[in-house]
């Protein structure tokens, strides 16, 4: 046990001290050329014209490549989990969010690629858009995704994630107040200091090695044979060293275009993106819109949850059904709550798609809980970590989707919370543990489901 | 056009309007600079020039003849680093490393003509640079360990 408690230096520390990390930026291969994207400058609209002829007969351009240079355009990020497919890599018919790429120039140098860019000859069709996951269920939205403006596809063809658990209208009649809270936390760019980048350098032999900033390296190298339609073992991927990531390099951003750029003009492609194009066409943590009402008593037991969830998903499905799966799972926070009723469904926006972030799904569901945990203590007249404390996952507590918890953490992480912000927690609570419940914290509505030596009661 | 870098004379070929962070890096080879966002709003471009920290991305090479620039590579060096780099890497200042070499210049002007540094002081001579990793305060810790040990 040397590791443990002991101060080890950064595997990678000297190297990023004495400046010599290689990050993708850092690689140089002889005859590389450099991309840009025409970008969609609206969040909707029709797809009218896309001509590349001129661009493509400029000086120093090399190739260009649109959607129909895509063996399999439309490919979903979790079709392995029964996600279906529904983005295209380049747009076709139609743009869905500003800042979506629907060509990408290779060229000499940068500004030679923005001079093609601006070169090519597209004319769009603006429609209204949808920015307002509030409005995505009026009967008078504009429908923007084909599956309908809100994700279809959970299992057994349900179109939302929903729990039920005991009997929440009941709850709701025992209860002697119903608090309620709408919570409505903003979208988040990641920022990561390196921005979007990949190296595509085409091989003798039809290999393509691809440097990558990538989080997911196996999973990005699935997602480029895919979309290019080869095996596995025509691509090389050189990644590991990220220049900050966060969640939202999971999402292949640039390596396929690169390595069809590659592969088309038969010269290493390097796209790097600036940092507008970051903020304005990298994924972000979604926007969430979540109603809680809960059934209290006066004495601070929490016996029923109804929430509904609008997770925003951006254009596409993405990462989303997922990120919103592990949402619901974590609806209750650290709490233990009889009677349930969630409903939560991935809206289709004319925004940047929305991905993974530091807790995926998470944190949106656990700023919530947490905002409404004091809400309610405010509402009551109570203290906020007795009412923590008190409705505290313990031992033999099963969570809403029927999970039974071994050994939760709740009461010692309130304690030490309420240490490290110099509050004296009253004696009955500072000494309590996660034992299963018993006497007063053993009220009627949490006895039926109190599981106890693996026999439920 | 010539440009001396961490001592060494270099006769320079870039365009007069080229950024001094593209000739370091695309010119030079010299990357330990970054292009993090190329308009002077995150700091990780950032070297010394005749002593003081600049940002290589606003510079263009116009205006920097027989200048003199150090970069990270200029501090030390894995066997023998400088006090910056020492102080950096033992406070675990250097997460993802992508906004470190600019830190570090950004420090290391700050204690040649600040050797002992306030805390507030070495806030505001860091205040440009973006960090997405550490929170900073461990960049901060390191900066004052480099300028004379934990305080």
């Amino acid at each position: 046990m040397k590791a443990v408690g002991a101060r080890l230096p950064r595997y990678d520390g000297i190297q990023h001290v004495t400046g010599r990390t290689v990050y993708v930026d850092d690689v140089r291969v002889p005859g590389m050329l450099w991309a840009k994207a025409l970008r969609s400058p609206v969040p909707r609209a029709e797809v009218k014209r896309l001509d590349v002829t001129k661009a493509r007969s400029l000086p120093g351009v090399h190739a260009i490549v649109t959607h129909e240079d895509v063996p399999l355009n439309v490919y979903g990020h979790l079709e392995a989990l029964g996600v279906p497919a529904d983005e295209p890599l380049l747009a076709a018919d139609d743009v869905r969010w500003k800042g979506q790429a629907i060509a990408v120039v290779a060229a000499e140098d940068e500004a030679t690629a923005r001079e093609a860019v601006e070169a090519i000859d597209l004319d769009l069709e603006e429609g209204e858009p949808l920015l307002d996951v509030r409005k995505a269920f009026d009967p008078d939205a504009p429908q923007i995704h084909h599956w309908g403006n809100w994700y279809p596809h959970f299992e057994d063809g349900m179109d939302r994630r929903q729990i039920r658990k005991g009997d929440v209208a009941s709850a709701f009649d025992r209860a002697d107040v119903v608090v309620k809270g709408v919570y409505r936390p903003a979208a988040i760019e990641h920022v990561p200091l390196e921005t979007q980048i990949s190296l595509s350098v085409p091989e003798a032999g039809g290999r393509i090695t691809i440097y990558s900033c990538t989080q997911a390296m196996y999973f990005s190298m699935g997602v480029v044979a895919a979309h290019l339609q080869v095996p596995l073992n025509r691509l090389k991927f050189v990644g590991g060293t990220v220049g900050g990531g966060f969640g939202g390099k999971v999402d292949t951003a640039s390596e396929t275009v690169t390595a069809l750029l590659a592969l088309k003009s038969r010269r290493p492609v390097k796209w790097r993106w600036t940092r507008e194009e970051e903020f304005l066409a990298s994924s972000t943590r979604a926007p969430w819109h979540m109603e809680i009402a809960d059934a209290v008593t006066s004495d601070g037991w929490i016996l029923g949850r109804k929430t509904l969830t609008l997770h925003d998903s951006g254009a596409y499905a993405r990462f989303s059904p997922y990120g919103l799966t592990k949402h619901a799972f974590h609806h209750l926070g650290a709490y233990t709550i009889p009677d349930v009723h969630f409903d939560g469904y991935v809206v289709f926006t004319n925004r940047v798609p929305t991905t993974a972030m530091r807790g995926f799904g998470v944190t949106s569901v656990s700023f919530a809980v947490e905002t409404h945990m004091n809400r309610i203590a405010e509402v009551l007249g109570i203290d906020p970590f007795e009412l923590r404390l008190k409705n505290g996952n313990r031992i033999g507590d099963t969570t809403a989707n029927g999970v039974v918890l071994h050994d939760p953490s709740t009461v010692a992480v309130a304690q030490a919370l309420a240490k490290a912000s110099g509050i004296e927690l009253a004696d009955d609570l500072g000494a309590m543990t996660n034992a299963p419940r018993s006497g007063a914290l053993l009220p009627e509505h949490l006895a039926a489901q109190q599981v106890v030596n693996g026999k439920e009661h | 056009m010539k440009l001396t870098v961490n001592g060494a004379v270099h006769e320079v070929e870039s365009p007069p309007l080229t950024t001094l962070l593209a000739v370091l890096r695309e010119e030079l080879r010299i990357t330990s600079p970054k292009a993090g966002c190329e308009q002077g709003g995150c700091g990780a471009c950032t070297v010394l020039v005749a002593g003081e920290a600049r940002r290589a991305c606003l510079l263009p090479l116009a205006a920097l003849d027989g200048a003199e620039v150090t970069t990270v590579e200029g501090l030390g060096t894995p066997e023998q680093l400088g006090r910056v780099q020492e102080a950096f890497l033992e406070r675990y200042a250097a997460q993802c490393g992508y906004c470190t070499s600019g830190m570090m210049m950004a420090a290391e002007a700050l204690l040649r003509s600040n050797p002992s540094p306030s805390r507030d002081e070495i806030q505001t001579a860091l205040g440009g640079h973006v960090c997405r990793c550490t929170g900073y305060v461990k960049i901060i810790e390191a900066v004052e360990a480099a300028a004379g040990g934990a305080r």
